[in-house]
């Protein structure tokens, strides 16, 4: 998955572990940034009696680098609480819940908005209500309207919104991590000897049907930009976004109150720049340190990024199907178009037009030109498909980001690098079969962008 | 006079502390201990990097720790008494032979 449960460690954390991060140019509002940070991977949208929520005790972060140096300049800190109205119920909601101040909304959850910049430190309210979760026709009968009302409105044409959202990443879960038997060319796979595929199938989306939790802002270009940019040539116009989730570096089972206490300085457990990072370029052995990292520290996973094991992989899994990329491979050259696209950003001059470069500084981050307007006619393919205002450059919630590093991974675009280079044919076809329509809940044209989560009641459906 | 410093929490460590800090808790990782009214348990976390500017960010729940959560000390190398002290969003390292030995005794 891009980040769900990628790391050892992480993965026994749900409520710090981060699953994406999402950054664009905003097509309702060209002037502004949204920044989304999902966390709570996998919800099976029935998850009473204790439905989904953020941690109290987690600082959660979004972090913006506009300096190139893979440390944050801006970071907007999110901490939320939970409020109990009758400790002696065992429901979630008493009722129905109508409005974010009902009385039978048992368990709700606020959430205070910080901006730190340097020293100077904003705050934007301590008070902020999150969405309840989707829970039914008869607890939450308006869903669409507690979520509309849960975008809440900050000084200066800014938003926030804080709480549940059905998943928007979509990805062939089950064929990737089966030894990347990826359906549409399973029977080029070598198998093992096992004979299990003899023809083609369709993407299946492992994650439809399932919620997630969103941290979401929506802010001006000029909340996260240095002064003067305004240009897509303009080194001004980029930067880096990531999100973190930090816990305090001790806790302690408190017996006398049954609950865990906590002490000490936070630090960070999760992070999460550009999708797969964790997931699929840095070795098992070093998932866990990575996720404690700051970006500037990324030079210590180029290596992995250079030569990602993935790209050796398959010509394996697909003999006879990668023949120019295992010749790649087996120069030991690095790859220097990965380490573009996923450390330093794309330098002007190779794509026409675009640049999203941050400098020479090797870090993981979702780097945003953010003087490229959203395109009229996006594609889902991002730059690889023609549309500049799509990942790498940012990314979008329904940038097929699985089919886009897939097919960089396999080479399709490192002949930018090399003009001998020639992609194999099936770099330029390799996909796990999925796209937007993988997702029965459709994406929102308006911020937080995401769809409506996934009622319990109706998920899965009766058929 | 025991030695001690505050670990401030905008503070980011070097690399190289980092590194001396994670081989330190190898060495001693497991040497938590309590006495008196001094709470102890192993640090959860080795080292890692502070969240930029995070533990200013303590938000109501961690302002409550401060007040009733209870100090925790960390014995992370017996041999030399360097402690680490916890209280609310702090850290505090000691270097105090003697009330490592305590501790060390008191939970024995």
């Amino acid at each position: 998955m891009s980040s769900h449960r990628e790391a050892p460690e992480i993965s026994q954390d749900p409520v710090a572990d981060s699953t994406d991060v999402y950054a664009f140019v905003c097509p309702d509002w060209p002037d502004s940034v949204a920044l989304i940070a999902n966390y709570l991977p996998l919800q099976e949208p029935a998850g009473g009696p204790n439905f989904y929520e953020f941690g109290e005790d987690v600082l959660y972060e979004i972090h913006i680098d506009n300096t190139g140096d893979g440390w944050p300049n801006i970071s907007y800190q999110f901490r939320f609480r939970t409020e109990v109205r009758d400790p002696d119920t065992f429901l979630y909601n008493t009722g129905p819940i109508t409005s974010l101040t009902s009385a039978n909304w048992n368990r709700r959850q606020l959430y205070s908005v910080t901006r730190v910049e340097g020293s100077h430190r904003t705050v934007y309210g301590t008070g902020f209500v999150c969405a309840p979760c989707n829970i039914g026709p008869l607890s939450t009968p308006d869903y669409d309207k507690l979520a509309t009302d849960a975008v809440h409105a900050l000084s200066g044409r800014r938003h926030v919104f804080a709480g549940q959202r059905a998943e928007g990443f979509y990805v062939d879960l089950g064929s990737i991590f089966d030894l990347a038997d990826l359906r549409p060319f399973q029977e080029l796979h070598a198998q093992y000897g096992l004979h299990v595929f003899s023809e083609p199938g369709p993407g299946v989306n492992g994650t439809n049907g399932l919620n997630v939790h969103s941290i979401a802002l929506q802010v001006p270009i000029s909340d996260l930009t240095q002064p003067g940019g305004g240009k897509e040539y303009d080194s001004r116009s980029v930067i880096g976004v990531w999100t973190t989730a930090s816990r305090q570096k001790v806790r302690l089972w408190d017996d006398d109150r049954g609950e865990n206490v906590n002490s000490g300085p936070f630090r960070q457990v999760s992070r999460l720049g550009n999708p797969l990072f964790n997931e699929v370029i840095n070795p098992v052995g070093k998932k866990d340190l990575w996720n404690t990292l700051a970006p500037l520290d990324d030079k210590l996973f180029a290596p992995y990024v250079a030569h990602p094991q993935l790209a050796a992989l398959l010509p394996l899994l697909y003999p006879g199907v990668f023949p120019n990329l295992a010749a790649l491979v087996k120069s030991g050259k690095p790859r220097a178009d990965l380490e573009a696209i996923l450390l330093t950003g794309i330098p002007p001059h190779l794509i026409d037009g675009f640049q999203n470069y941050t400098g020479a500084v090797q870090a993981d981050m979702l780097r945003l030109n953010t003087a490229i307007k959203p395109s009229k006619h996006p594609n889902i393919l991002g730059v690889i498909g023609g549309d500049l205002a799509g990942f790498p450059n940012g990314r979008r919630v329904f940038d097929d980001v699985v089919t886009i590093e897939l097919r960089a991974i396999a080479g399709a675009v490192y002949s930018l690098i090399d003009k001998k280079y020639t992609p194999d044919a099936a770099a330029n076809a390799v996909t796990d079969g999925l796209d937007p329509s993988s997702v029965k809940a459709p994406y929102l044209d308006v911020f937080p962008y995401l769809g409506v989560p996934y009622s319990g009641f109706y998920n899965p459906s009766a058929s | 006079m025991p030695e001690s410093d505050r670990i401030t929490s905008e503070a980011r460590p070097s690399r190289r502390s980092m590194l001396r800090g994670a081989a330190g808790i190898g060495a001693a990782g497991l040497a938590a201990s309590a006495i008196g009214g001094l709470a102890a348990a192993p640090a959860l976390a080795a080292t890692g990097r502070p969240a930029a500017a995070a533990d200013k960010a303590a938000g109501p729940r961690a302002q409550r720790a401060d007040a009733a959560e209870p100090v925790v000390v960390h014995v992370r190398d017996a041999r030399t008494g360097e402690l680490d002290v916890f209280r609310g969003t702090t850290q505090f390292r000691l270097r105090d032979r003697d009330l490592a030995a305590r501790l060390l005794q008191a939970g024995q």
